[in-house]
């Protein structure tokens, strides 16, 4: 891993296109500021490793028998297998 | 009655076919971009999202208004631009559901899959307000 050290307000530009700037350090707590183009994801790590868990718990391959749910639309919210 | 329901039977039952592109696939499946929705039709109001390079694989996906009402996603000004969503109505919301063995079933609201009705592009997005809403919403499942 490539470590730079940065002061406050300084950047790091990647790929000539993604411009990563220390905003503000508070503590434990940095601030960073991104700039990328719009084709570029950004996410925190975390909330981007949860998620791509759950996608992959999520995926379903056919042929496996699946229970029949049928939530209601009314405020009860109950699903009623048929 | 047979209760259950195949992938295979909701494709073939169904000629209801949206095709939505998602240009940066769903996270963790990056490199899958294309895929089907598929209302299935004996387990409404869930649709299946087919891979299309793979129709054996899909997502169990469900919209919010049905399973909350108070669901209020608040997506990002870059989320909104890149979709190109100039109005509330242009916006399609899928929820991907997970079977969990035992039967029970939970839905992803803090990542759903945000797509334009009238170009049928779309990204999962990870809300501005995720921590309000849970990763595993579970769908409570009548005695």
């Amino acid at each position: 891993m490539l470590i730079l050290s940065r002061k406050i307000n300084e950047s790091i530009i990647i790929d000539g296109r993604i411009v990563v700037k220390i905003v503000r350090v508070d503590g434990e707590i940095v601030k960073v500021g991104i700039e990328a183009p719009s084709d570029v994801p950004v996410h925190r790590q975390e909330v981007y490793d949860e998620i791509q868990r759950a996608n992959k718990e999520a995926l379903t391959r056919a042929g496996q028998p699946l229970p029949k749910l049928q939530p209601c639309k009314n405020s009860a919210k109950v699903l009623q297998p048929n | 009655m047979n209760s259950e329901l195949l992938i295979g039977e909701a494709a073939k039952d169904s000629a209801e076919h949206t095709d939505i592109h998602l240009p940066f696939g769903l996270l963790g499946f990056e490199r899958i971009k294309n895929y089907s929705l598929i209302p299935a039709p004996r387990a409404a109001p869930f649709s299946w999202l087919q891979m299309a390079g793979d129709p054996s694989l899909a997502f169990l996906v469900i919209s919010p208004d049905e399973v909350l009402p108070t669901y209020f996603p608040e997506i990002s000004e870059e989320d909104v631009d890149y979709l190109d969503l100039t109005n509330p109505d242009d916006a399609g919301i899928l929820n991907i559901v997970t079977l969990h063995p035992g039967g029970s079933a939970t839905v992803n609201l803090k990542g759903p899959i945000v797509y334009n009705r009238n170009t049928l592009i779309g990204k999962q997005v990870v809300l501005l307000n995720a921590t309000e809403y849970a990763l595993k919403y579970s769908l409570p499942l009548a005695p």
